[in-house]
């Protein structure tokens, strides 16, 4: 029965049973923060759009090619290739690969550097075939049946001795021998400058709209949601396009015209945020200190507000990017020599057959861009939006 | 319930006249647009729409004559082609479009609903994830992608089906898939996690603790409540899919609306493409209106708080 | 003595969640007799809903009963497979919750959803679950209860809407029902007309109560026996009487402290002890009551003092035979011999 000492039965002080409840608690942010950080795609998404962004604008500095330098010569190169060398009898080699779609054989060094187009003799028009001469030896290129072989003096077929990744253009190039890298990376300025700048225009048409409308309330904010309504059930794409028409088609329009016709949401999330935060006592209690009614909006409305704009605004890039990617896909978007990723794809649609590679540097890019987005909003959503803690 | 459908038709109507306004005067700022004079253009076409719009005549009475127009469902003639009419061209490609689009429409609905419904039965377990991730990527990746990777890979690369027109019907698969991609997991996306919140409201404890069936109250509880949202957003995905299948059209080659949208952007035909356009928004304004009143069937609330606002 | 209709015994029921394990529930046990009304009383947060919830296995899929019993009627709630408690629910026990603007399905028709639990534990024809659905309106006062039965519940006020609930939880004449604050959403006047109901139901009905509440005027005034909860643990147990006389537990005095004459019949919540209830996802290890009681001890903080007494039982150390009497707040008149309660 004694096995309580009797000292347990003292008094405790004050001070140790206040260290009985600490418990640490965190604010907002640090757990907000600590969820995002938890969130596996959304890191990964993070991780990947800051080398997206660096990539973008320091990529094409590393590049000796601009992207609009052509290449007819060396057009439609692609990124690795099967390399034959040929020895000319004198003690030299030479090594290249052919391109099969277009019948053309290039020069290549030992590391993959692209040399430049091998020379052949005439074209023998009507048996398909054109012959090489190195020092030596004369190798036959026959194209008479698909897929083009490589025949040696004897007429056995050559087989390729290796292979190589392309170390000049590492992408490859496209139908003008432009080098695709460095015209994805331009791509990925356009992109991503639309959809940053479009997404800016719209988060503060947005903000100031819905913030008018919920602010003021009453018969205004009727109104300016009625209008909202009437846009809000408007095909935008369809805007959109009716705006590249007018406009016609270039960089600032896509822009202008993206950026004026999706803040919708934005305002709506605004004005929903306000109407609900104005009913709450704070702000009530700012009024009666006598706080203006600027302040109040932007010291205590805004902030509060934030986590759902955050979580749109991240939702609005994507979109942003795939509105001009479609545009451009469908002419409507950047000009020529330009480059975004939807001109780059419907370039790349063209040449499909013989030149898969075009296609997929461009739908990859684009692909990865819109997941990484959409996992970071998804990701931020659950962080920041409580309502969508479970 | 009779004044939220006069309410619902007043709001569609003043919509599409807002629609048709702002598109009438952004076509009249394009220099060299329909309604400039000084231009080069075939003389008959010239003269068809001076006899439909009065080109010499103040800019509202053409407005007029093009609201007078649009009321009487006749949207012009074409601009680049002699004797053409839009409503011919819609005609011309509405079969093809309207077969494509409900086809997609069947499978987002026969795809995206069990989809979701599955993945959140199984809330963060395999089928749940596998869904979700599958239905990220749906979402991610523009149509566009979807219709030239897909048509490579099986048209192209494996032959399975053809690479362009509709004379198989495996020709509709491709496009078909494409077009819905996005829809399907959108739309599973939402009944996920419309169920999922449903799953957490208090009326689904209460079907349980009155001893209902699991599958009672998963289906008569859950479901016809989670689906709610799921349809009102039907509207807008019957008309994205049956009118938003430009590029889609464009890629295979089928000789829908979409594709005459394209074809007129790229030759600015423009009274083609405000034609077309306002017919895009009309479907979508019939659409949004056919969804409003099967929401308004299904939940009960509806009637009352709309009809006495 | 008769014996229980039921009877929980240790039942502990945590939440995985982000932040860890929330334990809501730390080994509650008590025991509900046949016609009485039993009341549980605490703080928020203390688990009163959840141990209600545990009994009929209603948790979200984050909470988990990890272990303890409930015999109702001789069959044991916790291992009763899936489909055999759910012909328990809503039929041998009912139940009615908090919030009635939220408990019901706001798309079917408040006679459907009376019906269809009746349809589900009686054999009966539509047109007898629906007579019988009348005859429930009627007896929670419904007016016009034929016509109402095709009413939705947005067109019932939330007095209105908590008869249906009742209606619902009464259709297979329950033998316990369980009433989860069933009046804390209402306004004043109409919480006493739910309450009356509810009292008179169960006079009428014979049948045995549980009785969340927030409310101390409604625990004296209608409930036979108390169970004080605080942080997932029972405090105190016994007869409203004995406890409302000589509260035994420091918790349970700091509720009643507040409250100036208990024979006044007006309304009057639990006002708040300074302090703040435990973290649940990080239990104290000794009396959770530590930090917040002025007459904590070394031993409180780090031991979780068992339940002394019986009939009147008080989960407190200054309770224990070896405890200084000294201790004993004398604030409280309360007799030496009741205080103790018998010696282990
Ligand atoms: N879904 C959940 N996830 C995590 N923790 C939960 C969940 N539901 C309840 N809890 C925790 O369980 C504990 C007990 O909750 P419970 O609802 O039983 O309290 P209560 O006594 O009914 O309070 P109230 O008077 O507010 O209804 C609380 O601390 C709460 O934080
Ligand atoms: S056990 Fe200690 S801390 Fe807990 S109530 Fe009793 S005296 Fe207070
Ligand atoms: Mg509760």
């Amino acid at each position: 029965m004694s096995d309580i000492a009797p000292e347990m039965w003292d008094k405790l002080s004050p001070s140790d049973s206040a260290a009985v409840t600490s418990a640490p608690s965190l604010t907002y942010w640090q757990d907000a923060r600590r969820r995002l950080f938890a969130n596996k795609p959304a890191v990964v998404s993070i991780i990947f759009i800051v080398l997206l962004i660096l990539a973008a604008i320091f990529g094409p500095l590393f590049s000796p090619f601009t992207y609009a330098d052509q290449n007819l010569r060396l057009a439609n190169i692609p990124p690795a290739f099967e390399t034959y060398s040929v020895a000319d009898g004198q003690g030299g080699t030479t090594r290249f690969f052919l391109n099969a779609s277009n019948f053309n054989l290039y020069e290549v060094d030992a590391e993959g550097h692209v040399l430049g187009l091998l020379r052949g003799e005439r074209k023998d028009m009507l048996k398909k075939s054109q012959a090489f001469i190195f020092g030596d030896t004369t190798i036959t290129l026959d194209y008479s049946k698909l897929p083009a072989r490589l025949l040696a003096e004897d007429g056995a077929t050559i087989s390729p001795s290796g292979w190589s990744w392309n170390r000049t253009y590492i992408f490859g190039t496209d139908q003008l021998g432009r080098d695709v890298l460095v015209r994805q990376l331009y791509g990925a300025r356009i992109s991503l400058t639309v959809a940053f700048v479009a997404t800016l225009v719209n988060f503060f048409i947005g903000i100031f709209y819905g913030g008018i409308a919920g602010y003021i309330g009453g018969k205004t904010d009727a109104v300016m949601m009625r209008v909202v309504e009437i846009i809000a059930t408007i095909p935008l794409t369809l805007y959109v396009v009716l705006l590249m028409v007018v406009f016609d088609s270039g960089l600032y329009s896509i822009i202008i015209a993206i950026g004026s016709v999706f803040w919708v949401d934005m305002a709506r999330i605004v004005r929903g945020q306000i109407l609900s935060l104005k009913s709450q006592d704070y702000v009530a209690a700012a009024r009666t200190m006598g706080a203006g009614t600027g302040r109040i909006l932007t010291r205590h409305l805004l902030p509060n507000s934030i986590g759902p704009i955050i979580v749109t605004l991240t939702m609005l890039i994507p979109s942003a990017i795939f509105i001009e990617s479609f545009m451009s896909f469908i002419g409507l978007g950047v000009t020529p020599p330009l480059a975004s990723w939807g001109t780059l794809t419907s370039d790349a649609v063209e040449t499909m057959r013989a030149y898969p590679h075009q296609l997929f540097f461009p739908a990859a890019a684009i692909s990865l861009t819109m997941f990484a987005f959409n996992f970071l909003g998804d990701g931020l959503r659950d962080a920041l939006d409580p309502r969508f803690r479970r | 319930m009779p004044l939220y459908i006069l309410q619902r038709l007043g709001m569609m109507l003043l919509t599409l006249w807002a629609i048709v306004t702002l598109t009438f005067f952004l076509m009249h700022a394009v220099p060299g647009g329909p309604f400039v004079s000084e231009r080069m253009l075939a003389p008959e076409i010239e003269a068809a729409l001076n006899a439909k719009y009065g080109l010499d005549q103040p800019i509202w009475v053409q407005y007029l004559s093009y609201l007078r127009g649009i009321v009487t469902l006749d949207l012009g003639p074409s601009f680049k082609y002699p004797g053409v009419s839009i409503n011919t061209m819609i005609a011309d490609g509405l079969p093809v479009t309207l077969r494509t689009g409900l086809l997609a429409v069947i499978a987002v609905v026969a795809l995206g609903v069990p989809l979701g419904i599955v993945a959140a039965l199984n809330r963060n377990r395999w089928p749940d994830t596998t869904v979700m991730l599958i239905a990220t990527i749906g979402v991610a990746i523009p149509s566009y992608v979807i219709a030239t990777v897909t048509l490579y890979i099986f048209a192209l690369r494996l032959g399975w089906v053809p690479t362009f027109g509709l004379d198989d019907w495996r020709g509709y698969i491709l496009p078909v898939f494409a077009l819905s991609g996005f829809w399907i997991s959108f739309v599973a996306r939402l009944t996920r996690s419309s169920l999922l919140e449903t799953f957490e409201q208090d009326y689904m404890t209460t079907a349980r603790a009155k001893g209902l069936r699991p599958g009672q109250v998963l289906f008569k509880h859950g479901l016809r409540n989670s689906l709610i949202p799921v349809i009102t957003i039907l509207g807008p995905v019957v008309a994205n899919l049956i009118t938003g299948s430009f590029v889609i059209e464009q890629i295979f080659a089928l000789p829908g609306i979409g594709r005459q949208f394209v074809l007129s952007i790229t030759n600015r035909d423009y009274t083609a493409i405000m034609g077309i356009t306002i017919f895009y928004a009309a479907a979508l304004m019939v659409m949004i209106l056919i969804v409003d009143l099967l929401y308004a069937v299904l939940d009960p609330r509806i009637k009352l708080t709309e009809a006495s606002a | 003595m008769t014996e229980p209709i039921l009877s929980v015994r240790d039942l502990k029921t945590s939440f995985f969640t982000q932040r860890g394990e929330v334990q809501a529930v730390r080994g509650v046990s008590f025991d509900v007799y046949p016609g009485e009304i039993l009341g549980i009383v605490g703080e928020s947060g203390s688990g009163k809903s959840i141990t209600c919830m545990s009994i009929l296995r209603l948790l979200k899929p984050a909470g988990r009963i990890k272990s303890g019993s409930a015999i109702f009627d001789g069959q044991d709630l916790m291992t009763l497979s899936e489909a055999d408690l759910s012909d328990v629910r809503g039929n041998r026990i009912g139940m009615i919750f908090q919030d009635p603007m939220t408990s019901l399905n706001p798309t079917l028709s408040v006679g459907e959803q009376v019906i269809e639990t009746i349809l589900r534990h009686r054999k009966a024809t539509r047109a007898e679950a629906r007579a019988r659905a009348v005859e429930l309106f009627e007896l929670v006062r419904i007016p016009s209860a034929a016509e109402r039965l095709k009413s939705y519940p947005h067109e019932f006020s939330g007095g209105m809407r908590q008869r249906v609930m009742i209606a619902i939880a009464l259709a297979c004449d329950p033998k316990l029902l369980i009433a989860d604050e069933p009046t804390t959403a209402l306004d004043v006047t109409i919480q006493r007309q739910i309450l009356g109901l509810l009292r008179d139901l169960q006079q009428r009905l014979g049948m045995a109560v549980i009785l969340i509440t927030h409310d101390l005027g409604v625990i004296a005034e209608v409930t036979d026996r108390i169970v004080v909860m605080y942080g997932g643990l029972v405090m105190e147990t016994g007869p409203v009487r004995d406890l409302f006389a000589t509260p035994k537990h420091p918790y349970t005095r700091g509720l009643l402290a507040s409250v100036p004459d208990l024979r006044d019949d007006t309304h009057r919540r639990l006002t708040p002890i300074p302090g703040s209830p435990p973290d649940m996802a990080h239990p104290p290890s000794g009396c959770p009551f530590t930090p917040r009681c002025p007459h904590a001890m070394r031993i409180c903080a780090t031991d979780l003092p068992p339940i002394f007494g019986i009939g009147q039982g008080a989960r407190c150390w200054l309770h224990h035979p070896e405890a200084p009497p000294s201790l004993l707040p004398s604030r409280e008149k309360v007799p030496e011999g009741r205080m103790r309660g018998p010696s282990p």
